[in-house]
């Protein structure tokens, strides 16, 4: 118990933060993933900017996010301190895994950040670009193997799309889900799989120091400091934004709601939050009220549809 | 109380707990083949699928329940030490109530309570002792861990105080 | 600048006292979160960052690296002396570590667990200065199939490991293995004997699962024998510190055990346990005292203690080199880094030497400050053990609890800690190995994934698991590590290799 002592004493002296609780952040991951870091960056901004006096984050990993969004939406209703991340990872994995809680059961409040996908191959690979991809993938589309994240997740998903705008069926990608980017990146930096599909924020440092190819970007406009085109302008109908959100208890009155967005809104436009966005290489698509809600609406009836196309949903 | 190895009767009958193990096995092994045939084998280019490593599985753990079998007839299982049931009861019971507990009435009471029923499981049955010795610890570790150093912990009424 | 030049810098920097008291405050506090079971070092270090944004530069970056290391060994302390490992890493320390406090050998096991860790920390940490770049292009040579070898060489070894009797040993292992296919596949997005629950959809966490097995079921155990035994246990025999013998017998554990565990860890599938497996295996293939196996062998604990730290020195080589996170803590430093202005990758170490080399002076400095810390903390340690029992095992389910609920404040993981203490329980009454089951649990999933990501990239042709050159040669080892003890024991040694196996138990 002495050692507890100590440590609680010399914690005493750096003067942490123990007073009460404003809002607590649910990050319903593990720690270290995108959704806790936008959390954890959340909690440095508001307490730093004075939102909010004291800021908690709880983690509760598992299953794209689903299993914490069933937890908060049964546990918070209503209480108006409440918050928890997500984004469109959570938009398919509440489909595939059939979720009896969704979106609808809490209170988006606004889209926070984005980041495009970005379609990569080791250097030293033979395909130079999106039509190389494609001629490839008519060929033999088995033997085109994609190397990334969570079946289901996002990168899943572009690449079905990718393969049902070049005309490919869309059943028949060689998709190989990794846990988590590192080792996604791993198996394209050894050549283990094809092609290498994630966030571009992931492969960035490769890419520029060329030992990854940056075949396309998935935004509608090119990453800035890159050549390479988006899908569109490669010819791919296709438009994807991995991006994330911030959401309230449900049950919430309409008074509670507008503060929270209000908080959210302050938050957003000040500079601790800037300078986060920028230190992360997170895109600022802060977007709130019923434009969101309108982009959350199109985005989950878009995501059922394809994934319906790659044969995870029925 | 210290009765030391109980010795098994007779040497020619089964050792029935040993088929018990086995048929829990064999139930296992049902539950997961059945659970592994309802998957759909879907969109894979690798012929090892989804149910492929359970059915494995499966298939197993039902070897290993005939093996049990055989062991439980030839008796080569080793002879069980006597087991108070008393003393498990309690800690059973303590963690069942710490679990029903923690929502309501928060970290310390739960676990105090479980504190207290680990002790009385160990031989210290003066729980208007050890109840609150324990709520008072688990609350020195609530306001270390959770007020200090951020931990989540559940809060309930004793802890709001210290909010 | 010359690489040594920066990295003396780098020292003469973390080695004024103010930045060694930041340093100590690292690990005291790392040691004091990690020490709870169930909370590893990524929790620990995620809960503690914020501390050290208030520091300069140069101070965050020491008090980081101590708390990564505090949080590290926090978990050996517990599993040694009151068999609740805190990491799926620090398992097999529990093994002999446990044994050793309970025969009154607490003091030397602590002692080579924590001089194991400086040594292979300190070795590590130089090996990233010094071969990353080659480590690394190694690490990155291992695909789906070459992990899967691995994974069957980890399978054979850890299972010769366990149990006196086979068929015990390998229905705990099943055990294990069904446990782990519950939750979604990772491949397919299905889910798996989640029967509906959404707490099961992510399977089952192998914290839990060890608390639950080791100190829960052990404590039913012991409670269950009623008073026969004595009521506390007599914490020191003979010296605190280590004897000569000990010494004797650790150093050459702590070295293999940092050959094993650097390159392990370097590997983006690779995972500390898998490296402290292999290492409690050879340790156990290797000693002059097969006897004492099972029953607190000090090389049990020094050989996996250094691997484990090693392979920690080792994450920091794909996340330094290649701005790869493979563990959740190397995640979570990633994002401590870019407070710092660190952003790893690639060219890190042409663009930023002077952060990189501050990062590793910065690792050594916490490192040797965790032995300071620890060092005369151990005869304060293992007085614990002579807390009354009533009270040290209540104690032991508190913090066993708090840990579970720490990680995940849920209902239902206290409901699944109770149903595997109880099953840990039953178990043991039975004479099953436990250990099996929690490997199961962490080997299972790993092999079955890579297996079939491998079958997936060769659309289905089997030979690819055999023709690359470094899985053949794995699964060779693999094959001879099975076979030889069998031609062994059909020369009549098997007296002898039985006993090597002793039920750990």
């Amino acid at each position: 118990m002495k050692h507890f002592i100590f440590a609680s004493l010399i914690a005493c002296a750096m003067a942490l933060p123990a007073h009460a609780t404003d809002y607590t952040i649910m990050a319903p991951a593990a720690p270290g993933g995108g959704w806790d870091q936008t959390a954890r960056s959340l909690q440095t901004a508001l307490q730093q900017e004075g939102v909010s006096k004291s800021v908690q984050v709880i983690n509760v990993p598992g299953a794209g996010g689903t299993i914490g969004l069933a937890q908060f939406a049964s546990q918070q209703k209503g209480k108006a301190n409440a918050l928890i991340v997500g984004g469109y990872v959570m938009v398919g994995a509440i489909l595939t895994n059939k979720s009896p809680v969704s979106l609808k059961d809490v209170t988006p409040i606004a889209r926070l950040t984005g980041e495009n996908e970005a379609l990569v191959v080791p250097a030293s690979s033979p395909l130079k670009s999106v039509a190389d991809l494609v001629a490839e993938l008519k060929k033999n589309p088995g033997a085109v193997s994609w190397g990334g994240g969570s079946a289901g997740g996002v990168d899943h998903i572009t690449a079905g799309l990718i393969a049902k705008a070049a005309g490919v069926d869309p059943t028949k990608i060689n998709y190989i889900a990794f846990s988590g980017g590192g080792e996604a990146l791993a198996a394209i930096l050894g050549s283990q799989v094809t092609v290498g599909i994630s966030g571009f924020g992931e492969f960035e440092a490769q890419i520029k120091a060329g030992t990854l190819r940056l075949l396309a970007t998935s935004g509608d406009a090119r990453i800035p400091g890159t050549d390479a085109p988006t899908l569109k302008e490669a010819g791919l109908d296709v438009s994807v934004q991995n991006w994330r959100m911030i959401a309230a208890a449900p049950g919430l009155t309409d008074a509670q709601k507008a503060a929270v967005t209000a908080d959210i809104q302050k938050l957003a436009t000040s500079k601790t939050w800037q300078e986060t966005l920028k230190t992360k290489g997170w895109q600022d698509t802060y977007l709130s009220g019923p434009a969101f809600e309108a982009q959350l609406a199109k985005d989950i009836s878009a995501t059922e549809a394809i994934l319906k196309d790659i044969g995870l949903v029925k | 109380m210290n009765q030391g190895p109980v010795k098994q009767a007779e040497e020619r009958r089964p050792d029935w707990a040993a088929l018990v193990i086995a048929a829990v096995l064999v139930a296992l092994a049902v539950i997961i083949y059945m659970d592994a045939s309802r998957l759909r084998e879907m969109m894979g280019y690798s012929p090892v699928g989804p149910s492929t490593v359970p059915t494995f599985i499966a298939i197993v753990l039902v070897g290993l329940a005939i093996w049990t079998v055989f062991a439980a007839f030839r008796r080569d299982f080793p002879e069980r030490e006597h087991q108070e049931i008393a003393p498990v009861a309690w800690i059973i019971g303590g963690l069942a109530a710490q679990m029903l507990l923690l929502e309501t009435a928060g970290f310390s009471i739960a676990t105090g309570v479980l504190f207290a029923a680990t002790a009385a499981g160990f031989g210290k049955r003066k729980i208007w002792i050890s109840l609150p010795i324990g709520i008072v610890l688990c609350l020195a570790v609530w306001l270390v861990f959770a007020g200090l150093l951020q931990l989540s912990l559940p809060a309930g009424p004793i802890e709001r105080l210290f909010q | 600048m010359s690489t040594f030049e920066f990295l003396m810098q780098g020292l003469l920097v973390a080695a004024q006292p103010m930045n060694l008291f930041y340093a100590l405050i690292g690990v005291t506090l790392g040691t004091a979160v990690g020490v709870l079971p169930g909370i590893g070092p990524a929790l620990t270090v995620a809960l503690l960052l914020p501390v050290t944004y208030q520091l300069d530069p140069a101070g965050s970056l020491i008090m980081f690296a101590g708390i990564y290391y505090g949080g590290m060994y926090g978990g050996s302390t517990t599993s040694i002396l009151l068999n609740t490992p805190g990491e799926s890493a620090s398992i097999v320390t529990a093994l002999e570590g446990n044994k050793m406090a309970r025969a009154g050998r607490g003091g030397p096991a602590l002692a080579t667990a924590a001089i194991g860790s400086f040594v292979a920390g300190l070795i590590a940490t130089i090996g990233l200065a010094f071969i990353a770049p080659f480590i690394v292009k190694l690490a990155l040579v291992f695909g789906p199939r070459e992990y899967f070898a691995l994974m069957v060489l980890a399978f054979v070894t850890v299972s010769s490991a366990f149990g006196d009797s086979t068929l015990r040993g390998l229905t705990a292992l099943f055990i294990g293995l069904a446990l782990s296919t519950i939750g979604i596949d990772q491949l397919t997005g299905q889910t798996r004997l989640a029967f509906g629950v959404p707490d099961l959809l992510d399977g089952i966490e192998v914290t839990t699962l060890a608390v639950a097995m080791f100190a829960i079921g052990e404590t039913l155990f012991i409670a269950a024998q009623g008073n026969k035994g004595p009521d506390k246990v007599e914490a020191v025999k003979g010296s605190v510190w280590m004897s000569a013998t000990d010494w004797a017998r650790s150093w050459k554990p702590w070295l293999r055990g940092t050959l094993i565990g650097f390159p392990i860890g370097a590997m983006p599938a690779g995972g500390a346990e898998i490296g402290t497996f292999l290492s409690y295996a050879t340790e156990k293939r290797l000693t002059k005292h097969p006897e004492e196996f099972g029953h607190g062998a000090i090389e049990g604990v020094a050989g996996p203690e250094a691997a484990n730290n090693a392979s920690a020195a080792g994450t920091l080589v794909p996340l330094l080199t290649l701005g790869l996170p493979t563990t959740a803590t190397a995640a979570i430093m990633l994002a401590g880094f870019q407070q710092f202005g660190l952003q790893p990758g690639p060219l890190l170490f042409a663009t930023n030497p002077q952060l990189v080399w501050g990062l590793i002076a910065s690792l050594l400095i916490a490192n040797f400050m965790l032995l300071v810390l620890n060092l005369p903390l151990i005869g304060l340690w293992v007085r614990l053990l002579t807390i009354p029992k009533p009270w040290l095992y209540a104690g032991i389910l508190l913090f066993a609890t708090l840990g579970t609920i720490g990680a995940n404040p849920s209902v239902f993981e206290l409901g699944m800690l109770l149903a595997f203490g109880v099953l840990g329980y039953i178990m043991r009454v039975f004479g099953y190995p436990i250990a099996p089951v929690v490997v199961g649990l962490i080997l299972g999933p790993m092999a079955e994934q890579q297996l079939r990501r491998a079958l997936a990239i060769s659309q289905g042709d089997f030979s690819v698991l055999f023709t690359s050159p470094i899985a053949a040669v794995l699964l060779t080892i693999a094959a001879l590590a099975l076979i030889v003890p069998l031609i062994l024991r059909a020369r009549g040694r098997g007296e002898v290799l039985s006993q090597m196996a002793a039920n750990e138990d």
